[in-house]
């Protein structure tokens, strides 16, 4: 594992900064942390702080115990189960305050604090929707993707709510992060850049990707500071472009050796009738296995690569980060891991989730030029973020 | 709050409000002139709190203690997976069923009308489902006998369609249509065993199983997404147990079903036994498509009871019918 900072990408870094000049923008600790929700640690190795050079990069440890996360777990699990659900925001707000607050950048823990109270007004809102939409659905599929069109407009309201309420949420040394958003901006690299990549068949979504990550990195603070996005949208394409090989091979290989099996079997058969819908059921089954070994994919590629890259592509003042992530080690995290859950009927999915988080975590260092600054650099105008706090009376959390 | 030399002294200011414990992770409290302190040392600080101020616990903390003291021991977290494990299956056994009624019942037919439609049209165009190349004598035979069916037993909103499928095979549409393929014609003997089949199915439709069965397995699926707090990860961990319970409902319905044919069979003198007759033969041709493509993988997606213990239960029909007298073939 390396602590060496990309060079290739901060090399291309300066002609960048003023194209995006004035706006500030963002990256928050949930992004690391989401990385670990999709599927499912113990404590981290204490950090060792490598100086070379005049700059020290610092990594992030981990001490979170999967033992210890199971009982939080199950906990809120029967409390949720309990209160019909009402529980669930203040679950969340709990599990997320275990998991900040094992993470650890120096001396100090990162902070979660969410008002559940938020947190659950917003997931009335969601379920509310989802529950419209499922009822247009059973009517007829125009009516779903009426309904899913007439609410494209609320997409950047619930993009830079949700983004906010995230990073004005998540601490460290007291100092929040901020996201400063705006509607249209958000409106850009959503549903309008959705609009472009089905327009383009697909061709300009990198583009877009880099568009989203540079203004979701660039939108966000901490403290007073803004971040900002050195990334360019090149490596994007080599990304997609190896996913949508990889994709493709998948896809056709599986459905290739789906229809050889199945000719297989009907020649084997002859002319007797098979079992009522063995042809139906083999074909449902197969392409859930080739969807499987596609979200896999994209989980343990695509997913890890972005993030890697948008984290090692952001800097802070002086400061760099860097997250390298493997394919390998990603890829057997998330297959073990979804062995392990189908295998305990869901018992393992705390322990799970803290593997995959040991990992990211301890992949992530803080790349600091200015020594003495420390990252502490917010600390005198940390007041400017708490008075946007009060704007986050809905707690919003949506993966998009 | 004030903390002097490694915290014995500290003083809980009764302005400040100290946040819940979380495990050992540290705790940030806010200080009302918008300073931050960083506490690590959760015993002391508790301690100090109930030292400090004794009476000015709110319920809030009480709660937090509360809470704290469950997901820190192991004895905490059985209670809750004790609990956890009786309302999960609760639900499954009694809960589902029971919001499923409900759910059917607020479901208007016409609803249920167009769903079973767009089920239908979807099956044409995935070509699971051709036009029959039943004559339209043969055709009209049947429709006749299910008509019948119909006026007999009540049910208005059925009706029957033919169609060729790669297999011997009826099943029953949402809103209240069957489809009778054109090799489960061929394989029946006689029309008496096809009629048993449309009873079978008829029973599906007077049940309104399949809308049963969506209504319950989603609300299983929502029940799990509390579980596991995530819909991906629901998804992922209701591979194993969901499957089964979705069988295990089916099996059922599929019980129900036969009970209505036997009592629609009794009334129309047919023995019940032509029923499981023809099952019997759809199940052992199964069986031997399964075994040729290599085994059977897909046992555990089965779906509908065993054809021994539907034979079993038709002969039972039989006999209480007929005071004990052995069912003829």
């Amino acid at each position: 594992m390396t602590n060496e900072p990309r060079h290739d990408a901060f090399n291309e870094r300066s002609g960048r900064d003023s194209a995006s000049g004035d706006d500030p923008d963002s990256m928050s600790l949930g992004d690391l942390l989401d990385q670990g929700g999709e599927i499912g640690g113990l404590v981290g190795e204490p950090s060792e702080d490598d100086t070379s050079g005049g700059s020290q990069a610092r990594k992030l440890r981990f001490t979170a115990d999967g033992r210890e996360y199971f009982r939080i777990w199950i906990v809120n699990v029967a409390l949720t189960l309990l209160t019909l659900g009402i529980y669930s925001a203040w679950a969340k707000v709990r599990a997320r305050r275990y998991l900040y607050g094992s993470v650890w950048l120096g001396d100090a823990a990162f902070d979660y604090t969410a008002n559940p109270v938020a947190i659950l007004r917003g997931r009335i809102l969601v379920a509310t929707v989802l529950v419209l939409l499922w009822v247009a659905q059973l009517f007829s599929i125009v009516y779903y993707y009426a309904a899913l069109l007439a609410l494209m407009p609320l997409v950047p309201w619930v993009v830079v709510r949700a983004r906010s309420f995230q990073m004005r949420n998540s601490r460290h040394r007291g100092i929040a992060l901020d996201f400063r958003g705006k509607y249209w901006d958000a409106a850009v690299w959503y549903p309008l850049s959705w609009a472009a990549s089905l327009a383009t068949l697909g061709l300009a979504r990198p583009f877009t990707v880099f568009g989203r990550d540079r203004f979701l990195v660039e939108e966000s603070r901490f403290g007073a500071e803004p971040f900002s996005f050195a990334g360019k949208p090149r490596p994007y394409y080599g990304m997609y472009v190896v996913t949508a090989i990889v994709v493709g091979v998948l896809y056709v290989g599986g459905l290739v050796a789906l229809f050889v099996a199945i000719t297989a079997s009907i020649m084997a058969t002859g002319s007797d009738p098979g079992d009522a819908s063995l042809d139906m059921r083999l074909f449902l089954l197969a392409m859930v296995a080739i969807a499987a070994a596609i979200s896999l994919f994209i989980l343990a590629y695509l997913r890890t690569r972005l993030l890697s890259y948008r984290w090692s592509n952001t800097r802070l003042g002086e400061d760099t980060f860097s997250l390298a992530l493997s394919f390998s080690k990603m890829l057997w995290l998330y297959v073990s891991n979804a062995a392990l859950i189908i295998g305990t009927s869901g018992l393992f999915i705390p322990f799970a989730r803290i593997r995959v988080l040991r990992y990211v975590v301890g992949q992530f260092s803080v790349i600091q030029t200015d020594t003495e600054r420390m990252f502490e650099a917010g600390e005198t105008q940390s007041v400017a973020a708490t008075g946007a706090e009060a704007a986050g009376e809905f707690g919003l959390e949506i993966g998009i | 709050m004030i903390a002097r030399e490694g915290l014995e002294e500290l003083v809980v200011h009764e302005n400040v409000r100290i946040p819940a414990r979380v495990a050992d992770t540290p705790r940030y409290i806010h200080l009302p002139d918008g300073g931050v302190c960083e506490v690590q040392d959760n015993d002391a600080l508790d301690a100090a709190h109930a030292r400090t101020r004794p009476d000015a616990e709110s319920r809030a903390d009480r709660f937090g203690r509360l809470r704290h003291r469950l997901d820190s021991t192991w004895r905490g977290a059985a209670a809750a997976l004790a609990v956890t494990a009786a309302i999960l299956y609760s639900f499954t056994e009694w809960g589902a069923p029971a919001v499923a009624t409900v759910a059917v019942a607020a479901t208007p037919p016409e609803v249920e009308a167009v769903i079973g439609d767009n089920l239908l049209t979807l099956f044409e165009q995935l070509r699971f489902l051709e036009p029959s190349e039943l004559s339209p004598n043969r055709r009209n035979e049947l429709l006749a006998a299910f008509e019948e069916m119909c006026r007999e037993t009540g049910i208005e909103n059925a009706d029957l369609r033919f169609h060729s499928v790669g297999a011997p095979n009826a099943f029953a549409v949402p809103g209240g249509t069957v489809v009778l393929t054109d090799l489960l014609v061929e394989l029946a003997e006689d029309d008496e065993e096809i009629i048993a089949v449309l009873a079978h199915e008829l029973g599906h439709v007077s049940g309104r199983h399949v809308m049963r069965r969506v209504a319950q397995t989603s609300s299983m699926l929502v029940l799990w997404t509390a579980f596991t707090g995530d819909v991906s990860v629901a998804t992922l961990s209701i591979l194993g147990p969901d499957r089964l319970l979705a069988q295990r409902y089916s099996r059922s319905f599929e019980r129900d079903a036969d009970r209505f044919a036997f009592d629609y069979l009794l009334s129309a003198g047919i023995p019940p036994t032509r029923l499981s007759d023809i099952v019997g033969r759809l199940s052992g041709a199964g069986r031997e498509a399964g075994a040729r493509a290599g085994g059977s993988p897909l046992d555990w997606l089965s779906s509908h009871p065993g054809a021994a213990e539907r034979a079993r239960n038709a002969e039972e029909a039989a006999k209480q019918a007929d005071g004990g007298e052995p069912a003829d073939e």
